[in-house]
């Protein structure tokens, strides 16, 4: 990751357009600046999200692996769409995968009350 | 074709001692042999609770049996599951295909990484896109 003091700054603050930088701290700039205040810049970026199972390389999405599931699954025990977590179609279809057959064997809930 | 790995995981009755789990478990293991299959593994978890009720059971002893052998072998020990006392849930699941594949992709990835620092001038280059 960049370290342009400028990523450092607490989400929602309304930045000067054309603040410095430039270009290159286009891939972690803008990190939560979802607020977009008015006056502020005119487009507001969203951090991309990125597959949590490509950046920590999992190959095989385990159903045992509950520690890692539950991460992906909401108190209310539902399964998100995929735009939720970023995860990528390949993963999210293991994720689901390993998701319903956590919950035949009891360790994650189908809803929880 | 080489032989199939599969997972068997189920559920005992909690108000069981230990004792009796694992004599459990050495059960489901002669289903598997006398099937002709072979154990690789055997896990006690122990007792979990469950992320909901089954039946009247809040909690249970969790046991895994990981196993190789043809796919004839699932049939006989699901049904032979299904009838013992004290087993009230399983999961039997095929991994080896997934497992070798999780494996080939690996090993595809690790390749690809070596052929990208063994280029030259490639370090230099990601670092004058960060500087930018």
């Amino acid at each position: 990751m960049s370290s342009q003091p400028m990523n450092d700054e607490p989400r929602g603050i309304g930045r000067p357009r054309g603040s410095g930088g430039g270009g290159g701290g286009r891939g972690g700039a803008g990190r939560g600046d979802a607020g977009g205040k008015e006056g502020g810049k005119r487009f507001f970026f969203r951090r991309r999200k990125v597959c949590k199972f490509c950046a920590d390389k999992i190959d095989y999405v385990d159903y045992k692996d509950v520690k890692l599931i539950s991460q992906f699954v909401p108190e209310r025990g539902k399964i998100l769409p995929r735009r939720m977590f970023g995860t990528c179609a390949e993963h999210q279809r293991k994720l689901t995968e390993a998701i319903n057959r956590a919950r035949h064997i009891a360790l994650l809930p189908y809803a929880a009350d | 074709m080489s032989e199939r790995v599969y997972e068997i995981l189920f559920i005992a009755d909690p108000n069981l001692g230990e004792p009796e789990v694992e004599a459990l478990g050495a059960q489901v293991q002669g289903f598997v042999e006398k099937e002709g299959g072979s154990i690789q593994k055997r896990e006690m978890w122990g007792k979990k609770r469950l992320a909901y009720d089954v039946g009247r059971h809040r909690e249970g002893y969790y046991v895994l049996i990981v196993a190789s052998g043809p796919g004839a072998l699932v049939k006989e020990v699901e049904r032979r599951l299904r009838v013992t006392d004290g087993v009230f849930r399983f999961l039997t699941v095929r991994v080896d295909e997934e497992l070798r594949k999780a494996e080939r992709r690996k090993a595809k990835r690790t390749l690809a990484e070596e052929k990208r620092k063994s280029r030259p001038g490639a370090q230099a280059a990601r670092e004058q896109e960060v500087q930018q």
